[in-house]
């Protein structure tokens, strides 16, 4: 297991290393710069805005200014507003972090269930209602479930605000990031328990006189847990860092719509931190899985 | 209504993202009444909040600063005016007023130097404001670390041993020396980059990496103005509270001003119908038509003309004479049906525009600088396709009549228009797009990321584009300048590789002398006529070709009185009521 590690953690640095160079050449090959406004400055302001950030150094010398900093701890400032990122991402993140753990926690918890009584209940009507409401979920994209529930909660039930100054309203940002992983994760556990509840050790346990409640708790849903805890490893790093579209219609100063913003804005070390920023999490977040995954299932080898 | 919300909504964050600057919707529209005045007010009122302490409004998403001296942005200078206080400001018939001076400037005979008595105000930590404070503020500005944006408005100013020619004889008196006269510095003196910053805070926030210094990053900072930030959560919510301190506070009623910053004009829409704000700066495109006739949809003028320009260094114009060139862009201009994009797009009361520098602007010497039309507005679009038809023929190609009336071209012309990702300026392209091709000229649309769009256009990557301009200050000189051989922004190349590209106007060294000459002008009457030569110059190019002059529309509850702005686009909430 160590051994395995130490390969993922050298395969992660250079995971790193080629996420962090490939973001930087090709920002710099897009047209337009941070300092290119529609009432253009002076060529001196310009000049001197493009001395202070060293992007009149050739692009490879950026480019290594830029990591030599990094690893000394300097995200740098954004060039939009020259506020320090690294306070401004951390800011973001938990943001973006708070919702989407609680989205995810609430679609693990209730897809785990959900997925449990289908498999139960099959082709009776809890299972057939919950392919329905499953499909559903899947299908409909965020921004359109965002919406949906802003017109009814907010502007026909009246029960929330859109916007209010000391109590943002978190918990339809949360549905809308909660919907599409609960159907996903409903069906990957009924699929995966029907699946266990056919396997002979499950049959074994019966005729031995093994409890039901056992049975199913113990034995069946263990096994049908793998591949939820396969998907869950990746959407934890997808979910907590944000969706542009959701973030965006709730007014939630998230990480999502920092990213695009900062594309738009051609900020060239807000978007090298975001990339980094994403890059390490989906790296540690997929590291975790298989370990995760290792210690649910024994069977599974690293050769 | 809700089920036309829901439709607008999931239209609009189809294409979240994707929102551009200077969009056709909201502030960038163009100049007409008062407010709607001539439509009939139908209200169908929306939910009102009835908090008489708070206003709760959106004008635009997290602003790029509101440091008076780096703030480039309307909504940065929204924020600005109703914070700090400038010497001069305007009232709510947009008459320029003293606002920390005491009385208008004292001119001398010559008109270069001014003498401007102050107030005896405070900054909102109680401190005396006086005259020195401009001074370092104003120096601020100018200073190569800070990099402003606005510092060339300081050219005016005349220099003394690097720093501007401005004294403080006084703790309340400021002379400043000007380097020729100048009919709009007034009106500079009310903008945002000439307000007071409190030197001792700014000079402590000075960092390596932020030489214009930290300190009007978060909320606490101090200022002179009717409100002061108490409360900064970024890319979510601003809050200012009334500042005791404010020279007029008396006046000022409401005790704060919530701001909900998003540029989701769909949610602050939504949000607005709800009650949960009493003011939104933008409507989204698609509602205009339903709520123009509500009392609470307010149009404004704004100075300021959206217009489509030829680089006339394009290939397009490679085989073509000087005159040919013109001729062809004129052609182009008078098949533009401006009305029929005012009528469908804009929507707004605009006015088809007839000149590049808009209806309202002042001539600098007591007048309006609009005296005349380069065309009539009214008859471009189908009733000028035969004489369009005649320009181009001149220009050697040919037209057969088709059977559904157009006609088709030969040799074929074909060209590529850009634009921003906008759905109000798609729909002005598409409407350009039809127009051309009654003579059958086919216009290729292709829009472009906004900073591409802006690269292409300042490098000269481009045919024809989208543009468009909203004047600085009142003055037609703010919209002449720019079209000089060396300005950053002359899109339409201007000048540039003259003996290369013969078919551009071969006479722009000219244009580059009259407008220095209009700047050192003396004579306010005489620099009126330069400028009139100026403009002519530019038309008779037609590289620029002027759509519709600007205007600035917002939604306000009726429950709310008070709110006023000026043709710059700001607005100011100091001394508004709620009921």
């Amino acid at each position: 297991m160590a051994k395995y590690i130490v390969k993922r953690l050298i395969m992660a640095v250079v995971a790193f290393i080629a996420v962090s160079a490939i973001t930087f050449f090709v920002m710099n090959l897009i047209p337009g710069g941070p300092f290119t406004s529609e009432k253009a400055m002076t060529k001196e302001v310009i000049a001197t805005l493009t001395k202070r950030y060293g992007l009149d150094k050739p692009i490879g010398v950026q480019y290594l200014n830029y990591m030599g900093n990094f690893l000394r701890g300097d995200w740098g400032v954004s060039l939009k507003t020259q506020r320090e990122i690294w306070p401004d991402l951390q800011s973001r993140f938990g943001v973006s972090a708070r919702l989407g753990l609680s989205a995810l926690a609430i679609a693990t918890v209730f897809g785990v269930i959900f997925g449990s009584i289908s498999a139960l209940t099959r082709n009776k009507w809890p299972d057939r209602l919950l392919v329905v409401l499953t499909t559903l979920g899947t299908a409909i994209p965020s921004f359109v479930l965002a919406t949906l529930l802003m017109l009814l909660f907010c502007m026909q039930l009246n029960l929330l605000p859109i916007w209010d100054v000391h109590h943002p309203n978190y918990i339809l940002p949360i549905i809308s990031l909660a919907v599409y992983p609960m159907a996903y994760i409903t069906r990957l556990t009924k699929t995966s328990m029907l699946d266990a509840l056919n396997q002979d050790y499950i049959t074994t346990a019966k005729a031995k006189g093994v409890p039901e409640s056992k049975i199913i708790f113990v034995h069946a849903l263990r096994n049908a847990l793998i591949p939820v805890v396969t998907y869950l490893g990746p959407e934890v790093a997808y979910i907590i860092t944000g969706s542009m579209v959701v973030e965006s219609i709730f007014t939630i100063p998230g990480m999502g719509t920092m990213f695009v913003q900062s594309i738009n804005d051609r900020d060239y070390p807000y978007i090298m931190a975001v990339t980094i920023f994403l890059a390490m999490l989906m790296i540690i977040a997929n590291l975790i899985t298989d370990i995760v995954y290792k210690i649910i299932d024994p069977r599974i080898t690293f050769d | 209504m809700k089920k036309k919300l829901l439709s607008l909504l999931l239209a609009a964050v189809m294409t979240v993202g994707m929102t551009a600057c200077g969009g056709v919707k909201g502030r960038s529209t163009s100049s007409s009444s008062g407010s709607a005045s001539g439509s009939k007010k139908t209200a169908a009122a929306t939910t009102e909040n009835h908090d008489t302490d708070v206003l709760n409004l959106n004008i635009a998403s997290e602003p790029q600063s509101v440091d008076p001296a780096l703030s480039i942005s309307i909504d940065g200078g929204i924020l600005i005016v109703n914070s700090f206080a400038g010497l001069y400001t305007y009232d709510q018939k947009q008459k320029l007023v003293p606002d920390i001076a005491d009385g208008m400037p004292q001119v001398s005979s010559d008109k270069t130097e001014y003498t401007i008595k102050l107030k005896k105000t405070k900054w909102s930590n109680g401190e005396a404001l006086t005259a020195k404070d401009f001074l370092y503020s104003w120096n601020r500005v100018i200073e190569k670390k800070t990099a402003s944006g606005y510092a060339y408005l300081f050219d005016i100013i005349a220099r003394k041993d690097g720093k501007l020619d401005v004294s403080a004889p006084d703790d309340y008196t400021l002379k400043i020396k000007l380097t020729n006269p100048c009919p709009y510095f007034n009106d500079l003196l009310a903008f945002p980059t000439f307000f007071p910053v409190y030197q001792k805070e700014v000079e402590k926030s000075v960092t390596k990496k932020v030489p214009a210094g930290t300190w009007s990053q978060e909320a606490g900072f101090v200022s002179n103005g009717a409100y002061i930030l108490k409360s900064w959560k970024h890319n979510e919510s601003m809050v200012y509270e009334k500042n005791p301190n404010f020279h007029d506070a008396s006046k000022v009623k409401i005790k704060s001003l919530h701001f909900m910053l998003s540029a989701q004009d769909t949610t602050t829409y939504a949000a607005y119908n709800k009650g949960d704000l009493d003011f939104i700066d933008t409507v989204p495109n698609d509602e205009i038509k339903t709520v123009k006739n509500s009392k609470e949809f307010h149009i404004m003028d704004n100075l300021g003309t959206y217009y489509l320009a030829f680089n006339v260094n394009a290939d397009l114009f490679k085989n073509m004479t000087e005159q040919q060139a013109k001729d062809f862009r004129h052609a182009i201009a008078l098949l533009i049906d401006r009305q029929y994009i005012i009528d469908t797009v804009g929507q707004t009361e605009q006015v088809a525009a007839d000149s590049y520098i808009p209806a309202g602007m002042s001539d600098g010497n007591g007048g309006e600088f609009k005296n005349k039309s380069y065309y009539d507005a009214k008859k471009t679009g189908q009733d000028s396709v035969e004489e369009a038809k005649k320009l181009l023929e001149g220009c050697g190609y040919k037209f057969s009549k088709q059977s559904d009336g157009t006609y088709k071209c030969s040799p074929d012309i074909s060209f590529q228009y850009i634009l921003n990702d906008d759905s109000g300026h798609k729909k002005i392209a598409q409407a350009v797009q039809q127009d051309l091709q009654a003579l059958g000229i086919n216009m290729q649309i292709q829009t472009e990321d906004w900073k591409v769009l802006i690269a292409d256009r300042q490098n000269g990557n481009f045919t024809f584009a989208r543009e468009g301009w909203l004047a600085d200050y009142n003055d037609p000189i703010n919209m002449l300048e720019m079209f000089q051989t060396k300005s950053g922004n002359n899109d339409p190349q201007f000048g540039k590789d003259m003996s290369k590209h013969k078919s551009a106007p071969q006479n722009w060294k000219d244009y580059d002398k009259l407008i220095d000459k209009i700047r050192t002008s003396t004579d306010f009457s005489s620099r009126v006529d330069l400028m009139h030569q100026a403009e002519d110059m530019l038309m008779d190019t037609w590289a620029v070709i002027p759509i519709y002059y600007y205007n600035d529309i917002y939604m306000q509850k009726q429950n709310v009185k008070g709110v006023f702005g000026t043709v710059y686009g700001f607005k100011y909430f100091m001394y508004a009521t709620k009921s």
